[in-house]
């Protein structure tokens, strides 16, 4: 059965493209709905004029994919409520700062 | 080798500590011939940066979508600032980073060939991210991972993690058009005909004509130019097998090396955008033809410097 909890785990590999950390810690997922076995994802980016919203998407889609028994993966970009800094998890922190990120 | 050949005192002490891994961290632990290779390194380096930044800028406009085209153009911003980390290491070594930038004619920059070809189409962006970016990738990685230059190797690091994000999106695409058949296949193919060869020269002489290379004896970098030549191919060449886009190369089962299926170095013709592999040619006419520039050369430094009777009136910041 698909689980929502399951469908977290899996975008909790999907890394920025540039920096080892994951779209969870960056705070960018809002919600997951399961129904059955279509998964909708409530998510945003940080910034509109992101050059990774591609590829990010590409990677969400394929591990959501993976997760057993998914048959559709929606995502669902929104910019509200907007990304702020303060959305990044307390180890998305302590990832930046170790790459040179100050924040 | 020539280092070696005429072994002052100071030159010699100074490989002894580079090759027992003392790392250089400014003037004046160099000596002039160390300055000397770095400089022309940083050179090319930095221009190679600058330079890829106008032809991916004119190319953006053949993007497909919106974010495609953000996504180009975080890369042409990328690509500056990579310029700027090179002119800014130059500048600390004495090099007036004005002059780098503003002051030298077309001809005078150290970037590849490959850079004074117009990009005409997505495709053509597209392997330009997957090959020259590819080639930035196998280039720098190893000056990251080898050299005795301390500022470099740190700031090699976002350099690094920037160009493989330009890579992915070169690489991903290409797939993308050679599964999307038809047109876009096949201008995905003539893209490649003609920038798989434009990059294998981009390494330059092979190693049994190579004379020397102050680079090597002062760790400035790891790797020969065959040896990166070979990286090179060993990540394009499966890439394009793969998706079924046809290159002139070929593992050799036995040697467990990649060779190549055409004369090399063999005469271009930049108006085609075609490979006379018929017409083999020696190295110094290589060299000819690149000091001669492409077809984009003023075009694009005239892009980055400003014109008289352009829109800023010749000024230079």
């Amino acid at each position: 059965m698909v689980t929502a909890e399951r469908v977290w785990a899996a975008l909790a590999t999907v890394t920025d493209p540039e920096y080892p950390l994951s779209i969870v810690d960056l705070g960018m997922v809002y919600d997951v709905h399961v129904a059955g076995a279509d998964v909708t994802i409530d998510m945003t980016f940080t910034s509109i004029g992101c050059p990774a919203i591609d590829m990010i998407l590409d990677d969400m889609r394929q591990a959501v994919t993976l997760v057993e028994d998914v048959r559709a993966v929606h995502v669902n970009v929104v910019w509200s409520p907007p990304w702020t800094k303060d959305r990044i998890t307390p180890l998305g922190r302590r990832v930046l700062r170790l790459h040179g990120v100050v924040n | 080798m020539t280092a070696q050949a005429s072994p002052n005192a100071a030159e010699q002490d100074l490989i002894d500590r580079i090759n027992n891994g003392f790392m250089v961290e400014c003037e004046e632990d160099m000596t002039p011939k160390y300055k000397n290779a770095l400089i022309t390194q940083l050179t090319v380096q930095g221009d190679t940066e600058l330079l890829s930044a106008p032809a991916y800028y004119l190319a953006t406009r053949d993007a497909p979508t919106i974010n495609s085209r953000i996504a180009v153009t975080a890369i042409v911003h990328d690509e500056l600032g990579h310029a700027n980390i090179a002119y800014r290491i130059l500048e600390d070594l004495g090099v007036d980073r004005q002059w780098l930038v503003y002051g030298r004619q077309p001809n005078e920059f150290k970037h590849p060939y490959g850079f004074d070809q117009p990009l005409e189409n997505w495709a053509e962006m597209v392997v330009a991210n997957g090959f020259f970016d590819r080639a930035g990738i196998t280039l720098l990685s190893d000056v990251h991972q080898h050299t005795s230059f301390g500022p470099l190797k740190r700031a090699l690091v976002k350099v690094d993690r920037e160009e493989v994000l330009h890579l992915r999106h070169g690489e991903s695409w290409m797939k993308r058009l050679a599964k999307a058949g038809g047109e876009a296949r096949e201008a995905l193919q003539r893209a490649v005909d003609w920038m798989f060869p434009m990059t294998i020269e981009w390494f330059g002489l092979p190693d049994d004509l190579k004379r020397h290379s102050g680079q090597l004896v002062y760790r400035l970098k790891g790797k020969t130019n065959d040896e990166l030549r070979q990286t090179w191919m060993s990540a394009t060449v499966p890439l394009c097998e793969g998706i079924g886009i046809a290159v002139p190369a070929h593992l050799d089962a036995a040697t467990q090396a990649y060779v190549l299926d055409y004369p090399f170095p063999c005469q271009y013709d930049p108006e085609a955008k075609r490979w006379l592999f018929d017409q083999p040619l020696t190295w110094d006419q290589v060299f000819d033809r690149w000091k001669a520039r492409g077809p984009m050369n003023e075009r694009y430094i005239e892009m980055l410097q400003g014109r008289k009777d352009g829109l800023f009136g010749g000024r230079t910041w």
